[in-house]
């Protein structure tokens, strides 16, 4: 496992490096203007979270321009362990994201004062981006195997819609249940409620993906 | 004598295309090379992949150590090096990362022997694979293959496009991997010089089906190719030919006795033959 996920490394290094030094510039940016309007750290946070993730899931496509998926096959891991280290890897990129978001976000508090009316909606913005960041991975990586490397880019794109419509869909449903004005344990209770339905749904999305690749011939 | 990969009536065919892998058998044993040969197309790489399990073969049986490989058997694939046409590797890797991520992959990765391969083919350790020519990539696929101490090495079409000193080199070092009595190497190509060269045995495959499995020297050394006019081919005794190619004025047989075919037709010039001369006859020749 160690072997592959510096392997994953490797592949979203280079991406992630330009991205992170935009974002840390941009980041600075954020901190450094007044927060009175919270518009522009609500869009960092979301964009570092889900960022990050969409550059790790991006990367998989590179290893089809060469042999090495099919090299990979040969080494002494199951394919089980490689679909593994993908949903891991991009649980670490994940990390990274959330490290970004709450930084500036602290930075950008202790600077300017609390922008938002609740705390709570500051752990609702984390609870979006990570779900997003999870269902987005979820939907990805079994579509990669299915529809395979030359249908990368739709693959891409119908998992960050698809995951962006399951997170709508979900605080459709929270709202139809919670009533308007609702209270911080409420929305604490959604929030946990968003984030177990996309950990499910990674968590279903894993050996589903393994199963998939199993069938899958190089 | 113990075999170390054997096949077995193997079977494989793609729904989308007219080729099929048509029950192939041959056994490569300790300590031996096999040469597999066959034109473009001819199976080779889907062969290899049943062996691996990169591809699924629909019958038959693949032992590798005297075990059917699993997903779940990677205790044997740490004993395997492979080396497949072209790139192994992303263009994104630097020799060094490709050693890091070996030394994860493989319990028996040697970092300093992968280090010694780099320098003794001249390869450098920061500089990115993309920037490699076709020969040094092939050097460092075959680096890479070596360096977790495997027993086999499965290459397909690992001398390709390399020049001919470079093939030199590399078959050089496919010697000395050999040199141990419990290394093999399975080694397809279309060069049959390379063969020539180094293999012990040779498997013919031709439209997915195997033709001929045969030692080396046999092949030299007794099989033997016929220059019979046309009137003399008419009277050849069928039992003789393994195939025959017509040509302008002459009618090119392929026996596997040519000593015993030059006392059974006294007048009948008789050539040793080579391997691209055996393939072109098996391949492109009508067979009895």
């Amino acid at each position: 496992m160690k072997g592959l996920l510096r392997n994953n490394f490797y592949a979203t290094l280079s991406n992630a490096k330009t991205f992170s030094v935009i974002l840390l510039f941009l980041g600075i940016f954020v901190v450094a203007m007044d927060n009175t309007i919270a518009t522009l750290i609500i869009d960092y946070m979301l964009l570092v979270m889900i960022g990050f993730s969409f550059n790790s899931i991006a990367s998989v496509r590179k290893e089809s321009a060469t042999k090495w998926h099919k090299y990979k096959l040969t080494a002494p891991v199951r394919r089980t362990d490689i679909v593994k280290s993908l949903f891991v890897s991009e649980l670490l990129w994940l990390a990274v994201g959330i490290t970004f978001a709450a930084v500036s976000t602290a930075l950008s508090i202790s600077l300017h004062g609390n922008p938002f009316d609740r705390n709570m909606d500051i752990f609702m913005l984390f609870v979006i981006g990570v779900g997003i960041s999870l269902f987005m991975g979820a939907i990805f990586f079994p579509l990669f195997f299915l529809g395979g490397e030359e249908r990368n880019e739709v693959s891409l794109i119908l998992s960050l819609l698809g995951a962006v419509g399951c997170i709508m869909g979900l605080k459709t449903l929270i709202n139809a249940f919670f009533p308007a004005g609702m209270t911080d344990l409420q929305l604490f209770l959604s929030g946990v409620m968003i984030l177990a339905c996309g950990i499910l749904a990674f968590a279903v999305s894993c050996p589903l993906t393994a199963c998939i690749f199993h069938k899958r011939e190089y | 004598m113990e075999n170390i990969l054997e096949l077995q009536q193997v079977q494989k065919t793609y729904p989308k295309s007219d080729f099929t892998l048509n029950s192939l058998s041959f056994a490569l044993p300790y300590g031996a090379i096999l040469g597999f040969v066959g034109e473009n197309g001819a199976g080779k790489t889907t062969t290899i992949g049943c062996i691996l399990n990169t591809v699924r073969k629909d019958g038959g049986t693949i032992k590798l150590f005297g075990k059917q490989m699993q997903d779940t058997d990677t205790d044997i694939r740490e004993k395997i090096g492979v080396v497949y046409d072209g790139d192994n590797f992303p263009g994104y890797y630097t020799p060094r990362q490709l050693d890091k991520v070996m030394a994860g992959l493989y319990t028996q990765w040697d970092h300093a022997l992968f280090q010694k391969y780099l320098e003794d083919f001249h390869l450098p350790m920061k500089q990115k694979i993309k920037y490699f020519s076709r020969g040094m990539t092939m050097k460092l696929a075959i680096a890479a293959a070596l360096s977790h101490h495997p027993q086999l090495l499965i290459l397909d079409e690992a001398t390709s496009g390399l020049d001919p000193v470079m093939r030199d080199e590399m078959l050089d070092v496919f010697l000395t991997f050999v040199q141990e009595e419990n290394h093999s190497i399975l080694l397809s190509s279309h060069i049959t010089s390379d063969l020539e060269k180094v293999a012990d045995y040779i498997a013919f495959i031709h439209h997915g089906r195997l033709i001929m499995t045969v030692s080396k020297d046999e092949l030299i050394y007794q099989y033997a190719v016929m220059r019979c006019r046309e009137n003399q081919f008419l009277s050849l005794d069928p039992a003789d030919i393994i195939a025959f190619r017509k040509r302008d004025y002459q009618i090119d047989v392929l026996v596997t006795d040519g000593k015993a075919a030059k006392r059974k037709y006294k007048d009948v010039v008789i050539d040793h033959v080579s391997l691209d001369e055996i393939m072109l006859l098996l391949v492109k020749g009508e067979q009895r």
